[in-house]
Formats: C-alpha cells, sequence, structure tokens
C-alpha cells in the first residue's frame, strides 16, 4: 500500500525534530544540564552566602547558662530566646557589639497572650485591659520563667504588717474571720471586694461583755468602759493590749 | 532578593497581617497561590471545553455544530499557546522554563505539566488542525502570491496531494486525533483539579470530585467562550449567524452548566454532611471571604441566571435576535461564575489557616510580575492571538474545498 503523502511530510518534520532533540540532549548539551544537582550546589551556595542573623538558643547557654537552665524548666521552654529579644548573632559572637533589647512593654506579651477565643485550648491567656492593667507583665512574672504568681492562700500573703502584729498579740488566738467577714474575690481582685469591719462597741462585746460566753477573754463593762468611743479608737485591734 | 522588594514584601505581609482573624500560622500571611493561579486554570479549562465542542463534531457527528468547528479548534489553540504562560510568570523565572523537561520528576504532578502540555499542544492540536487545514493551505498556497504564499506553502509542508484519497485520509487521520484528544483534554484538565484535589492538607481542596469538576466547569465555559468568540465574529464580519448550530450549542451549554451545578452541590452536600473538623472555618469562610465572589458571582450571576436565561430561551419561541443576545448575555456571565469559581478553589484554598481558627487576606497588586494588571493581559493575549489565527486561517471551508463534515 502506499504510504499517504500526509504521512510522509508528517513523518519528515517529526523525524527532524527528533534528531534535533536527540542531538541537543546527547551531544550539543553538557550533560549535567539534565542533572539537577548543580541547581541544588548552587542554591546551596546562595543560601550560604547570606547573612546569618539568629544565633540559635544553644549560642546563647555559653553566656547565659542561668537563663537557658531558667527558661528550659519554665512554660517558654519551647521558645528561642532569639524569638523576645530579637535576631542576636552579633550579640552572640561578640557581646560589645551590643545588648538584644529587653521587650518589657505589656504589648509586647499581647502577641501570644491576648485574649483570642482562636486559641487553642488551655493556652493562658489573660484580657489585656482588665488583667492588672497598667503594670508591666514582667513586674509579677518572669518572662524566663513565667509561672504566674499564686494567688496568696491567706492573708498574710498581703497583710503582712497586721498579721505579724497580730501574732504576737493577745488577739493571736483570734481568727481574722471573727472580725472580717471576707468574700472569695477578695483573694484575687482585693479592692473589687473588700471585707467587712466590726461595726460597733458590740462586735468586741461578743467576747468582752461581761455576759460574754467566750472563756479566755478578758471582761470589761460594755456600758461605762471607754464611754461611748469605738473601742478602737483606744484599743488598736490586731494588738488590742497597746491603747492609743 | 534586595532590600528594596524585601521592603516592600514586608509592607506588604504587614498590610495583610492586619487584616487576619483569629489564629493563623507564621507561614499563611502569604498567599503563595495568586491571581496567576487563577488565571491558568481559567484559561487551560477554555481549551478543554472548546476542543471537546469540536470533538462534537468529528466523533459524534453532531452536524449542527459543523459551522463552529474550526473557530472551536481555533480557540482551543489561540487560549492553549498562552495556558503555560501563567505559571511561568508565576515562578519567576520564566527563561528556565526549559529545564521543566531537562530534569523530568515523574514523581510529581506538577512537574509533569510541561509534558502534559506538550502533549496536547503537539500531538491533538496542532496536528488536528494541520490535518483540518491541510488541503486548504494546498489550495491557498496556489491562490497566493509573495510572502503568504510561501508560508502557507511551508505550512502545507510542501504537500500538494488533494486527491480525494488523500481528502479521506486527512478526515480519518482527524477522526483519530480527535479521538485521541478527547482522553487527553480530559487529561489536561483533570489534571489541573487533581493538582488541587490532592493536597490533603487541604480539606477546601481535597476531594476526589475535585478534577471532575473541574473538567465540567471547563466545558462550560469553552462552550460558552466560543459563543462569544462566535457571535463576535459574526458581528464583526457582519455575517449571519447560523441559529440552528446556536441553538444546539446554547443545548450543550445547558446540560454542561446543569451536570457542572449538581457536581458541584454535590461537593458541597457531601462536605456538610460528612461535616469534617473544617467545616465550621469553611463555613466561615464562605459566609465571610468568599461571600461576594461565590454566593454572588460564582452560584447566582454566574450559575443561576445563565441557566435561567438558556431554558427561557429553549422553552419559549423567542426571535433569532433575541436569543442570540439571550446566548451571549449568558456565554457573558458564564465566563464571570467560572472566572469566579477558579478565584474560589484558588484563593479561597489559601484565605483559612489550616489550623482551622483563623482566616487570612489577600491583597491583590495592580502592577508587576504577579498582578492584576498581568492577569488582564495574559487573558487579552488569546483574543489577539485568535485574531491571527482566523485571520491566517478562514472559519470556513473555501469554495472548491469539500465540507469536513460527514
Ligand atoms: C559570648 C558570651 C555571650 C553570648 C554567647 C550571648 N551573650 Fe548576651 N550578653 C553577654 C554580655 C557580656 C552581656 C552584657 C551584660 C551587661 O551589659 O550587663 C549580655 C547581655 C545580654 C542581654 C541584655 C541584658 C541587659 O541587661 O540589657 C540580652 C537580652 C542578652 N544578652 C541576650 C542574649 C541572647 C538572646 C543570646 C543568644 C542569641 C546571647 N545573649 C548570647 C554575653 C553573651
Ligand atoms: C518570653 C520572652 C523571653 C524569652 C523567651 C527570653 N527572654 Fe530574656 N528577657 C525577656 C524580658 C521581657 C526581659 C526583661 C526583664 C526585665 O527587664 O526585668 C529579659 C531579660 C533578659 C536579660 C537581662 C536581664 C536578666 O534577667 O539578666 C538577659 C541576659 C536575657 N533576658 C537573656 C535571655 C536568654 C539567654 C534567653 C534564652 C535562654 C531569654 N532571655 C529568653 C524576655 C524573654
Ligand atoms: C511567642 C509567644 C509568646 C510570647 C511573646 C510570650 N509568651 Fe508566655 N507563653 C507562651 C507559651 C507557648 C506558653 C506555654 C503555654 C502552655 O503551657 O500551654 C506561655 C506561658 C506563659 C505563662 C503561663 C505559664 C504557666 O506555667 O502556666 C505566663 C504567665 C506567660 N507565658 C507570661 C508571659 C509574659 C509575661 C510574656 C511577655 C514578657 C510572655 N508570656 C510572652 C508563649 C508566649
Ligand atoms: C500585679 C501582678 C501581675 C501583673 C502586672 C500581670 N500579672 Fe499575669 N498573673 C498575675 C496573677 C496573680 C496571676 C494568677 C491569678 C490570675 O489568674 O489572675 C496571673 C496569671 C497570668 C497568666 C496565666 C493565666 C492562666 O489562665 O493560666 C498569664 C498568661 C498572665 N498572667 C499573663 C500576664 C501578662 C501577659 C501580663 C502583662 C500584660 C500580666 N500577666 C501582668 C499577676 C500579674
Ligand atoms: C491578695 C492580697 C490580699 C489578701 C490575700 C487579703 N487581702 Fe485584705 N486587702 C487587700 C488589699 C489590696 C486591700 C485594700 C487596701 C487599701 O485599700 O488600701 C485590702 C483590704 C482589706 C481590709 C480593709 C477593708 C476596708 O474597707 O478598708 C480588710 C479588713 C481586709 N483586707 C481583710 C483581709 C483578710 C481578713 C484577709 C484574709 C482572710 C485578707 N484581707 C486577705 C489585699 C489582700
Ligand atoms: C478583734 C477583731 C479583729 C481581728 C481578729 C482582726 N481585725 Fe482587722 N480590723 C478590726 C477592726 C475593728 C478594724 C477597724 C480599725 C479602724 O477602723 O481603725 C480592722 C481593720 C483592718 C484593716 C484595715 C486597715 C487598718 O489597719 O485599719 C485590715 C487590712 C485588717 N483589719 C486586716 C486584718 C487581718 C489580716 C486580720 C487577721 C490577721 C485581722 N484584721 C484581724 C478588727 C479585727
Ligand atoms: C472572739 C473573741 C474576741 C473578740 C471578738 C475580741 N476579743 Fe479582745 N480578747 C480576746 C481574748 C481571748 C483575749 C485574752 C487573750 C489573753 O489574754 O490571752 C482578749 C484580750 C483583749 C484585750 C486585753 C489585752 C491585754 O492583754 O491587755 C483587749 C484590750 C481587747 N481584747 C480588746 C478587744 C477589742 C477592742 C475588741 C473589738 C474590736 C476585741 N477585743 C474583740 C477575745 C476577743
Ligand atoms: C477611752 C478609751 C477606751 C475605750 C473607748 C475603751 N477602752 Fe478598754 N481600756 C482602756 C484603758 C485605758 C484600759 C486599761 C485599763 C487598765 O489597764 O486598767 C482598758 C482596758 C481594757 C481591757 C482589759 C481589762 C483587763 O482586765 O485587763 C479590756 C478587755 C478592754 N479594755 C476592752 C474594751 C472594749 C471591749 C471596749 C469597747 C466596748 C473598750 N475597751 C473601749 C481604754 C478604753
Amino acid at each position: 500500500m502506499k504510504i499517504p503523502e500526509q504521512i510522509t511530510r508528517l513523518g519528515m518534520l517529526l523525524a527532524g525534530v527528533l534528531a534535533a532533540v536527540l542531538l541537543l540532549r546527547f551531544v550539543i548539551l553538557p550533560a549535567d544540564m539534565f542533572s539537577a544537582a548543580p541547581h541544588q550546589a548552587a542554591k546551596a551556595v546562595r543560601e550560604m552566602a547570606k547573612p546569618v542573623h539568629y544565633a540559635g538558643m544553644p549560642a546563647c547557654r555559653e553566656c547565659h547558662a542561668d537563663i537557658y537552665d531558667t527558661k528550659s524548666a519554665g512554660g517558654h521552654r519551647y521558645m528561642g530566646c532569639e524569638n523576645c529579644h530579637g535576631a542576636a548573632a552579633a550579640h552572640a559572637s561578640d557581646p560589645a557589639t551590643g545588648n538584644p533589647p529587653l521587650p518589657s512593654e505589656r504589648e509586647f506579651c499581647y502577641a501570644c497572650h491576648a485574649f483570642d477565643p482562636s486559641r487553642p485550648n488551655g493556652f493562658p491567656q489573660i484580657e489585656p485591659t482588665e488583667h492588672r492593667a497598667g503594670k508591666k507583665c514582667i513586674r509579677c512574672h518572669d518572662p524566663h520563667d513565667p509561672v504566674p504568681p499564686s494567688a496568696p492562700s491567706d492573708c498574710s500573703g498581703c497583710h503582712g504588717v497586721i498579721a505579724k502584729t497580730k501574732a504576737t498579740s493577745s488577739h493571736a488566738t483570734v481568727e481574722c474571720a471573727a472580725c472580717h467577714e471576707v468574700p472569695e474575690q477578695h483573694f484575687t481582685s482585693p479592692r473589687a471586694a473588700l471585707p467587712t469591719k466590726p461595726a460597733g462597741r458590740e462586735s468586741c462585746g461578743q467576747c468582752h461583755g461581761s455576759d460574754a460566753t467566750d472563756s479566755g477573754a478578758p471582761r470589761v463593762d460594755l456600758a461605762s468602759h471607754g464611754d461611748s468611743y469605738q473601742c478602737w479608737q483606744c484599743h488598736y485591734p490586731h494588738a488590742p493590749e497597746m491603747t492609743r | 532578593m534586595n532590600i528594596d522588594t524585601n521592603q516592600a514584601l514586608f509592607e506588604q505581609l504587614a498590610h495583610q497581617l492586619g487584616q487576619v482573624a483569629g489564629f493563623i500560622y507564621p507561614n499563611e500571611v502569604e498567599i503563595q497561590w495568586a491571581i496567576l493561579i487563577v488565571v491558568y486554570p481559567y484559561i487551560t479549562g477554555i481549551v478543554a471545553g472548546a476542543f471537546i465542542l469540536a470533538s462534537l463534531v468529528k466523533v459524534f457527528n453532531v452536524v449542527e455544530v459543523q459551522p463552529i468547528y474550526r473557530l472551536a479548534l481555533l480557540t482551543a489553540l489561540a487560549f492553549m499557546l498562552i495556558a503555560g504562560m501563567p505559571l511561568n510568570l508565576h515562578l519567576g523565572h520564566p527563561e528556565r522554563s526549559y529545564e521543566i523537561f531537562l530534569t523530568p520528576q515523574p514523581t510529581s504532578a506538577m512537574a509533569m505539566f510541561g509534558f502534559v502540555y506538550l502533549w496536547y499542544l503537539m500531538a491533538v492540536l496542532l496536528l488536528e488542525v494541520w490535518f483540518e487545514y491541510r488541503a486548504q493551505f494546498i489550495l491557498m498556497a496556489q491562490q497566493t502570491r509573495g510572502f503568504m504564499g510561501k508560508l502557507y506553502r511551508v505550512l502545507s509542508l510542501f504537500s500538494n496531494d488533494v486527491s480525494p484519497q488523500a481528502l479521506a485520509f486527512d478526515k480519518k487521520a482527524s477522526k483519530l486525533i480527535t479521538i485521541i484528544g478527547i482522553p487527553s483534554a480530559f487529561l489536561l484538565h483533570g489534571y489541573v483539579g487533581f493538582i488541587f484535589g490532592s493536597i490533603k492538607a487541604n480539606p477546601w481542596w481535597s476531594s476526589v470530585l475535585m478534577p471532575i469538576v473541574f473538567l465540567m466547569s471547563a466545558i462550560v465555559s469553552g462552550i460558552a467562550m466560543v459563543i462569544i468568540v462566535y457571535t463576535i465574529i459574526s458581528l464583526v464580519r457582519n455575517e449571519k449567524v447560523d441559529m440552528r448550530c446556536l441553538d444546539k450549542v446554547g443545548l450543550f451549554l445547558l446540560v454542561a452548566i446543569i451536570v457542572d451545578f449538581a457536581l458541584e452541590a454535590l461537593d458541597y452536600i457531601h462536605r456538610m454532611y460528612q461535616a469534617e473538623e473544617s467545616i465550621e472555618i469553611l463555613g466561615e469562610l464562605i459566609s465571610n471571604k468568599l461571600f461576594t465572589s461565590l454566593v454572588i458571582l460564582q452560584v447566582l450571576v454566574g450559575m443561576f441566571v445563565p441557566l435561567a436565561i438558556l431554558a427561557f430561551a429553549r422553552i419559549r419561541h423567542l426571535n433569532d435576535d433575541l436569543r442570540k443576545l439571550m446566548y451571549f448575555v449568558s456565554a457573558l456571565l458564564l465566563q464571570v461564575g467560572i472566572f469566579g469559581m477558579r478565584w474560589n478553589v484558588v484563593i479561597g484554598g489559601q484565605l483559612y489557616s489550616k489550623s482551622y481558627r483563623g482566616l487570612m487576606a489577600y491583597k491583590m497588586e495592580l502592577t508587576g510580575i504577579e498582578s492584576l494588571g498581568m492577569a488582564l493581559v495574559l487573558l487579552a493575549l488569546p483574543f489577539i492571538i485568535l485574531a491571527v489565527l482566523v485571520r491566517l486561517l478562514p472559519t470556513q471551508p473555501m469554495a472548491g474545498q469539500p465540507p469536513a463534515a460527514h
């Protein structure tokens, strides 16, 4: 059968193209054009030529071992030093070039801790306008070991002087709660929920009145003792033996 | 990268960072696949769609569509010539594009694109065009003098056999090529969908339906594009539009839209019913970032309205001019819809964090290598090429040549 003319023409064209391709592939072009290795090598060289800005945490350890160890045990253990202090390769190779910045403003910590409903469950978050507004975070939290300062569980944590005074006075055995009703919230937001204070002479009279049931307390005649002044105008309630 | 581009990048990222809502990972601020990657599937879709329309004539003998057979083929070719360019520009080093052939990487779908493209362009489109036009090249080479005459001679590969046997062989060959071409067109555009559908880390993309949804929408956009081109060319040449042909194409378009819509709806229903953990953020994505481009442009303007128009044009007996107008308008709206679909897939998939807890923002640049300006240039180029092609290659068989239909 006769081969149609179209096929011979196309075949010639195709053979020409094929020959050109083969010639290029195996004769003209150098073999390493067909390998990705030169690209990878060039890329490595290119990348290595870039200036290094970050030294990495192990580098800091050399000179700041104490901070490194503190941080490694705390809530920020997975964070690099340079996350907070910025790129510090120059500093690490020669501290004389200058100190990295200390990010001590509140706003810096907001980036990760400001309340955002989309953060993972359980991630420690705060409401910036409410959480100790106006004070620097690092006053209460060590950035290298950010345990939240535990809220004091008894009055002495905040009223140290009064507690100490009372502890050595004749009211030592008298509980704070005998004279003050303290709401739970007073421990976390003290000013927002203040405890009560004794209202009148009768509150001391519970124990010191002549008809009081309390055994150990010395008695006075409520009607006459100290006129009609409040008892604490003469006796300091947290150390009542001291009369004013 | 020098300091200046770094600076510009920082400024842009800072701007985008300002629009982020919720929690995202640091490397998600930058939208990596931008407008050019939207243009790319849009253009290849038109190629595949236009080719499949053309193949209706060759393989399925749909005689009504014969008048636009060549136009569909040329439309496919014009868009195909540009199809690789968005990718080349997006990657930033068009001068290195030949390397995709030098260092093939068979395990990477993206790296194989060069071969898919080459196969489709060389083995399918150019061959089919050549067989379709060979006889005509010979005739024109005889009728024209000077440069054009020489050009046609070269184009005919210096063949001059116009015997009935040779013409019959042309016909057979182009039918065979079309038969190979249909799966190739499916491959070309199914491949584009596969690129997205196979990204398992991105639930917006990861779907086995993706290739087939891309394919159906490709058919819609290709057919619609041929309608647009045909209407405009007839207008410019002051020729009468063949309404029998247009009605038939309109019917195919209507069917394609319905299938496309059914597939996309299926995809969404499937997602909603499965209600995987990503469903909430995807819901937010749709109701927030993609509301205009998906609900309004893609579904309402780009699908329901043309669907209604096309259905109306079929049910009612309207006069030719009105029907022509309706086909034209719905074809235009469909382009908006399909472009919107590409946008929603490509950009949408990058607007939500893989933490499922935040949404990003995309700010399109006006000028530059990956910008609106460049996208418009790339979208205009196929039409310019097409204008040249229809001048060079007549869209109707010449007198003296037997029509290619059977
Ligand atoms: C070669 C030793 C060395 C290395 C390594 C080093 N530093 Fe320092 N660093 C110093 C010295 C010395 C100072 C100065 C202390 C001073 O001014 O009191 C300093 C100061 C600092 C300060 C500022 C303290 C202040 O009070 O202002 C910071 C923050 C700091 N270093 C962080 C780092 C970080 C982060 C790294 C790791 C990338 C690092 N350093 C690595 C030696 C070192
Ligand atoms: C969460 C952020 C954060 C990380 C992580 C962090 N720092 Fe700091 N660092 C700070 C802040 C805030 C200050 C300022 C504290 C102050 O002013 O009292 C500071 C202060 C310092 C100082 C000077 C004051 C001091 O306490 O001696 C040094 C030195 C220092 N950091 C080193 C380091 C090193 C080394 C690391 C890594 C092992 C590190 N930092 C990790 C936030 C951080
Ligand atoms: C880059 C993000 C980041 C920055 C900036 C940051 N932190 Fe943290 N912080 C963390 C992570 C992560 C944890 C650990 C969370 C966990 O345990 O799940 C944490 C934990 C904490 C905790 C709770 C620790 C515990 O044991 O419950 C406190 C308090 C804290 N950070 C305070 C701060 C303060 C104060 C600053 C500003 C100096 C700061 N953080 C800056 C990421 C950050
Ligand atoms: C006046 C002291 C103080 C200051 C200032 C302060 N905090 Fe706290 N912070 C606390 C105390 C006390 C707690 C634990 C009780 C509580 O949760 O209120 C705490 C708890 C936290 C917790 C843990 C919350 C949790 O759910 O585990 C984080 C995180 C925290 N603070 C971050 C900050 C940040 C960030 C700042 C600065 C913007 C800051 N803090 C400022 C005292 C302080
Ligand atoms: C977290 C710290 C904290 C703890 C713990 C605490 N307080 Fe206070 N308390 C305060 C602060 C702060 C004030 C307000 C002082 C001021 O306004 O000058 C206050 C005020 C008071 C007052 C005065 C109320 C007033 O009207 O002036 C009383 C009484 C009092 N506390 C009793 C107690 C008692 C009793 C306890 C233990 C059961 C206790 N507090 C535990 C911080 C604390
Ligand atoms: C015997 C009763 C009594 C007991 C017990 C007592 N208080 Fe008071 N407290 C008073 C009275 C009364 C006042 C009001 C004094 C005044 O208004 O001058 C007062 C006032 C205070 C105040 C206001 C500041 C001041 O010094 O006036 C604080 C704080 C306070 N008490 C804390 C405590 C704490 C803490 C304890 C336990 C460690 C405690 N009190 C136990 C009776 C008592
Ligand atoms: C819960 C009972 C109780 C209440 C309430 C009470 N006291 Fe007392 N008070 C005692 C006891 C018990 C002693 C004796 C302790 C001792 O001598 O060991 C005492 C001792 C005293 C003394 C003698 C101190 C000395 O040794 O000279 C004075 C003064 C005094 N209280 C004043 C007051 C005043 C003022 C109030 C009211 C603000 C008050 N007390 C409320 C139980 C109470
Ligand atoms: C005007 C000042 C004043 C007032 C008000 C006052 N006292 Fe006294 N109180 C004194 C003086 C002074 C003494 C010491 C008397 C003495 O040592 O003999 C004293 C002694 C006491 C004693 C010790 C008695 C003893 O046997 O050791 C008690 C108990 C007492 N007062 C309770 C009260 C109570 C309860 C109130 C309120 C109802 C009160 N006082 C109001 C000035 C006052």
